[in-house]
């Protein structure tokens, strides 16, 4: 309100109409803003009423959206969680199912028949594990992962094949948490068996190598800042914020051209050396790790002169990868390729034509073997997996090095005796003698005893100097997987391998197959074995109708593991349910209290707003009274 | 000394009572009328007649003036205070109707269109696959696109309207001048050359003067001759009976035609300096252009972040061939130039193009790296196109400055994924939203269209959701071409700052408002006319009249005495 000072010389009627006038003027537009005050219940109800409040009130309204947002998020989350729990305890059930029927078909007192009819019920239960792993919630699979959008589980020839995804669909629960929603099918369902890469990969740099493809020298990845390179005499800062592939990185040190240093890409490192007499320093910059992540850093100069060679920066191995750059620059076997067999169906691959590692990826999954290859999660390797729960998975040479180049090899000289046949490993003569005898083709005949080997290649050296086994040697196959046996006696007939002292090993190691001319090829006794709910489910199912007591119990071990893993994941989504319903809790009375801070910032006090709108109201009637007796007040009045 | 002496001096005073109740007839007239000036009858004694040595006897009452009671140096603060009003009050209201686009706490605003824009992706990322969901993506982004350009269309309709108020306003400050330059010469003649004080002419030019400073701020300096010159600042807008006239000129203030008021004698810039009501319009025209300013910056870091973050996604399905939505003016220059006609500016990087089979599912990655270090070699959209045509399986132009890249074998599809540079979202390709500011952000076309198409995902999984994910996460990202505020925070300040100059505007108008009360009030005092005085005055008149009446009676009968002596 502007008052006006009434300290005048002369009060002219101008100047009473006036005053009077805004007076009243005044007192109306205050009573204005009191009246939408009162009416919108707002004492802010437009920015410009308290610009810094508004402010806040903006930012709280902003986050109040974003609560709601969240809190609708929890609870699809909740749903989508609690559908995934239901379907785990409708699992669980049928896991219980089978294996009560299979501790019931166990034991003398149980016939064939009633064995077949078990196998019924299996088959019944295997069909609604089936239909439970395609569940759908709102129309997206809930164990198909990032392919929600496809049945994660199709039956096909051998047995369940999963083309879901294993990465699990997160979103945003509240402030910078992402939570997942839903849960890994094969936690549920059991993983995919196959190879899991054994060999590090770990490429050379290429120009193009991108700084987010580098784990760094520390493995924390590669972090671009600002690093100082000295030369003994100058100091120059390279800020490197900018490289997006290794090359950049060594372009901006060569453009800051310090002295005589130049950067260059080795191996799988770089490469700071000089043609002068430089003694070399690069550190990082304030708090930054750039020297360091790139594995150049060097405190103090190693003399002039001296080139400074980095550590490793680790570059993943990714799709984008050129298979020449793989093994630090060495390169796989390309020629030969790898045979991959998983189940009836078999491939032989080479990838002469492959200049990335995402052709050889591509290759692999489209050689109609049922294979998911992928890099590994660490970046260092490939996995070659079996997408089929029911079949087994064999991984060989062909007739190069390329399957143990790619460390995907799934038997070699190296494999433990003890993991060969699905882990139940290679027996021996109980009573400690010899474990077979290998005939030769002309007849005679020497016994090997492999006591005390505990790898295939121990079993090739039993072989090979076992006393008078002139004429037979024992080598790895380089053409598929397995033990070789190549007769050089010259006699007529054919090599072959019989068990002695009641000993499995020669079984176990695959050598009784019949001999081809003067070469016994032995099997592939590593294969990865059929794995998951369904084909244990479909293995109790099978030993039912086999009337394979062993099978049975072996079926019942198997998916009482299954259980153990059903239980376990049951209870992580229990934690998760948990962790939403607490969150949702907490964003609720999150949600409530901005709420209140809007309203108690942006509300009016209604009690004060209203006397001062009576207290505005009688103003009014006074000005307007005073206004209209004081102006009829005129000494003209009074002449008469 | 004689009875005919002694009746002129009756007779004067009967002549100066009258002219005096002229004067407060006048007075009471006017009471009423702000322009007017009190007037007073000032008399002065006749001059004496010597009648013997050393003795003087006076001769009546003559009127020396009819002097307006004014302060003229009040006048002038007066003035002042009234243009520093106006400019407070045209600013005031201005931004009021600036303020009330942005309906800021309403419930619908720019600020609840983007959080349902974001938040509808978050919604998206429960159910990637959902189609209805994806529209309503494509709905609410629509929706911020409209409610962008609507907030845009109402602030430029503002400025028009500012512009064409200006306009008249300088027509009227050109009358007011003119007038005054006017008035000028005819108070020179009617005053005898500074002599005598027509004061109803001077009134009107107070007037005048006082109607001209509620659009500018002018000064006056009194000439002898009557007239008064005009300054706006220390340049001359009227001398004596000469106005230099107001015009609107437009000048070229960064590429744009920008009404400015100039002298029109000579087109040089009139330095109103945001007086009266042509500076706060002019000042409003600043301001309004920095507010849309503001919303297309907001609009196209709006445009530029969800491109980034969208095009290194992909959606149910890739394109068989895509065409970029932003084109290039020269395709030789670094796409980092500005001459390269791009409006966002990518950074050096990198960005992977996939060749899908659908039916297989098989895809091959090709890296296509973006070289903008500054050195020569950097990548131009020539160079681009080159190295995406040097991809197997896939075919690229770009024709009239527009990239197009399509997959040449049939039934293969094109995907993109992780964008470290920027430049699909720079050249339009694989966007959700194009434009590139508030004035035309819209939607894309083919994405609209095709809800499929929409990009959900980042690991080319259709049923993937992070894509989503992220740029449900991007109102509060901090963001460098903001300076390193968020989308959100961006919108506060701007907010803020229209609001703190709205509510600095309102008291700076009621404190130029007080100011100017108590001046008018100052100048009502001095200036106004008080109806009991003038009652007074009138009876004092009145009984000067009836006084002087009866001396001329008094002398009548003396006159008769002696005219009866002669002639009995």
């Amino acid at each position: 309100m502007s008052i006006t000072s009434i300290n005048f010389a002369r009060a002219s009627d101008l100047l009473r109409f006036d005053s009077s006038s805004r007076q009243i003027d005044n007192t109306q537009q205050q009573l204005l803003q009191v009246q939408q005050e009162i009416s919108t219940g707002n004492r802010i109800n437009d920015p410009s009423d308290d610009p810094g409040n508004a402010s806040i009130i903006i930012g709280l309204q902003q986050t109040s959206v974003l609560q709601t947002q969240y809190l609708a998020n929890v609870q699809q989350s909740q749903s989508q969680l609690n559908q995934a729990d239901s379907s785990l305890n409708g699992l669980n059930s049928l896991v219980t199912q089978a294996t009560t029927i299979a501790s019931q078909s166990v034991g003398s007192d149980v016939t064939a028949a009633q064995r077949q009819a078990n196998a019924q019920v299996v088959a019944s239960l295997y069909n609604q594990t089936l239909s439970i792993a395609n569940t759908q919630f709102e129309g997206s699979y809930i164990f198909g992962g990032s392919r929600s959008t496809q049945q994660p589980y199709v039956s096909v020839a051998g047995g369940v094949q999963f083309v879901g995804s294993t990465q699990v669909l997160q979103n945003t629960a509240n402030t910078d948490t992402n939570l997942d929603f839903q849960i890994s099918a094969t936690s549920v369902f059991g993983r995919m068996n196959g190879v899991n890469g054994s060999a590090d990969l770990t490429p050379a740099l290429t120009p193009t190598t991108r700084i987010s493809d580098l784990r760094g020298a520390s493995g924390n990845g590669v972090h671009l800042g600002t690093i100082q390179i000295g030369n003994g005499t100058t100091t120059k800062s390279v800020d490197l914020s900018n490289a997006d592939t290794i090359q950049d990185v060594v372009n901006d040190i060569n453009n800051a051209a310090v002295g005589n240093v130049t950067a260059s890409i080795q191996g799988n490192h770089l490469l700071l050396s000089t043609t002068g007499a430089d003694n070399i320093t690069v550190t990082d910059a304030g708090s930054g790790t750039a020297a360091a992540d790139l594995g150049i850093g060097q405190q103090t100069g190693a003399g002039a002169g001296v080139a400074v060679t980095g550590t490793s920066v680790q570059p993943n191995v990714t799709a984008l990868t050129p298979i020449s750059a793989l093994n630090d620059g060495a390169g796989i076997d390309t020629t030969h390729g790898l045979i991959i067999t998983n189940g009836q169906k078999s491939a032989t691959l080479n990838f002469s034509s492959a200049t990335t590692v995402g052709d050889l990826l591509n290759q692999i999954n489209a050689s109609g073997t049922d294979v998911r290859a992928q890099v590994n999660a660490a970046g260092t390797g490939i996995d070659i997996l079996n997408t089929i729960q029911g079949t087994s998975l064999t991984i060989g040479e062909n007739g190069g090095t390329t399957a143990a180049d790619l460390g995907v090899r799934s038997f070699s000289a190296s494999t433990a005796l003890s993991s060969l046949n699905g882990g139940r490993g290679v027996g021996t003569a109980s009573n400690g003698g010899a474990d077979f005898q290998i005939t030769r083709s002309d007849g005679t005949s020497f016994s090997v005893s492999i006591a005390g080997a505990t790898t295939v290649q121990d079993v090739i050296n039993d072989i090979n100097t076992a006393s008078g086994g002139v004429g037979i040697t024992a080598s790895f196959a380089t053409t598929g997987n397995g033990i070789v046996l190549t007769d050089t006696a010259g006699g007529g007939g054919t090599p072959s391998v019989t068990a002695l002292n009641a000993s499995t090993a020669a079984v176990d190691l695959g050598l009784t197959t019949p001999a081809r001319g003067n070469v016994i090829t032995g099997a592939d006794v590593n294969a990865t074995p059929p794995s998951g709910l369904f084909a244990d489910l479909s293995a109790l199912e099978t030993a039912l109708n086999n009337n394979d007591q062993a099978g049975i119990t072996r079926a019942a071990a198997a998916l009482q593991n299954d259980q153990q893993q059903l239980t376990a994941t049951r209870g992580k989504v229990g934690a998760q349910t948990q962790e939403l319903q607490s969150l949702q809790t907490s964003l609720q009375t999150q949600s409530t209290s901005t709420q209140a801070l809007i309203a108690q910032i942006q509300g009016a006090d209604m009690p004060s707003t209203i006397s001062k709108f009576t207290q505005l109201q009688t103003a009014l009637q006074a000005s307007l009274e005073v206004a209209a007796q004081g102006m009829n007040l005129s000494l003209m009045n009074f002449l008469s | 000394m004689s009875l005919i002496g002694a009746l002129n001096t009756g007779q004067s005073a009967l002549a100066a009572s009258q002219a005096a109740i002229q004067v407060i007839g006048n007075n009471i007239s006017n009471s009423g009328n702000a322009d007017y000036t009190r007037q007073a009858t000032e008399t002065t004694p006749g001059p004496e007649q010597q009648i013997q040595t050393g003795v003087f006897v006076g001769t009546g009452v003559e009127i020396s003036s009819i002097k307006r009671q004014i302060d003229d140096a009040l006048e002038s603060r007066l003035r002042g205070s009234i243009s520093d009003t106006q400019s407070a009050q045209t600013t005031q209201q201005w931004l009021s109707q600036v303020q009330s686009v942005f309906n800021a706490l309403g419930t619908n605003n720019l600020s609840t269109s983007m959080s349902s824009f974001f938040n509808s992706w978050s919604t998206l990322a429960n159910t990637p696959q959902d189609m209805g969901q994806r529209q309503v993506v494509l709905q609410q982004g629509q929706a911020l696109a409209q409610q962008f350009t609507a907030v845009r269309q109402q602030l430029t309709a503002l400025g028009t309207s500012v512009s064409s108020d200006l306009s008249d306003a300088v027509k009227t400050a050109d009358t007011l001048a003119s007038q005054i330059a006017s008035l000028n010469g005819q108070i020179v003649t009617a005053s005898n050359g500074g002599t005598g004080s027509p004061n109803a002419l001077l009134d009107q030019r107070d007037a005048a003067l006082k109607q001209l400073s509620q659009l500018m701020n002018v000064t006056t300096q009194a000439q002898p001759d009557g007239s008064v010159s005009v300054y706006v600042g220390s340049q001359p807008l009227v001398t004596a009976n000469v106005s230099n006239g107001v015009a609107i000129k437009n000048t070229d203030v960064n590429g744009v035609a920008t009404p400015t008021v100039v002298f029109k004698s000579n087109g040089g810039t009139m330095p109103i300096n945001g007086s009266g009501q042509l500076g706060g319009l002019s000042d409003m025209q600043a301001r309004i252009t920095g507010v849309v300013d503001q919303v297309d910056s907001l609009a196209h870091n709006l445009i530029y972040e969800v491109n980034q973050v969208y095009s290194g996604g992909q959606g149910l399905q890739g394109f068989t061939s895509v065409t970029a939505t932003n084109s290039a003016s020269d395709t030789t220059k670094s796409l980092a130039d500005p001459a390269s006609g791009l409006k966002f500016t990518p950074t050096n990087g990198s960005f992977v193009l996939h060749v899908t089979d659908p039916t297989t599912g098989q895809s091959t990655s090709t890296l296509v790296q973006v070289n903008l270090t500054g050195a020569a070699g950097d990548t131009t959209l020539d160079s681009l196109t080159a190295s995406l045509n040097a991809i197997p399986g896939v075919k690229a132009t770009d024709n009239g400055g527009q990239l197009q890249i399509s997959a040449t074998t049939p039934g293969q599809q094109l995907t993109f994924s992780q964008d470290s540079s920027g430049t699909l979202a720079a050249v339009g390709v694989n966007t959700f939203f194009t434009g590139t500011d508030a004035s035309n952000i819209a939607v894309n076309q083919v994405v609209s269209t095709q809800p499929q198409l929409l990009a959900a995902a980042q690991n080319g999984d259709p049923g993937d959701n992070q894509t989503a994910v992220a740029i449900a996460g991007l109102a509060s990202q901090p963001i460098s071409g903001l300076g390193g505020a968020s989308l959100n925070d961006n919108y506060q300040s701007m907010i803020n700052g229209i609001a703190t100059q709205a509510a600095t505007a309102q008291s700076n108008a009621q404190a130029a408002q007080s100011v100017q009360d108590t001046l008018q009030s100052q100048r009502d005092s001095i200036s106004g006319v008080s109806m009991d005085e003038e009652a007074v005055n009138l009876m004092k008149q009145q009984q000067a009249y009836q006084g002087a009446a009866r001396l001329i009676n008094v002398i009548n009968q003396l006159m008769q005495s002696i005219i009866s002596m002669t002639y009995p």
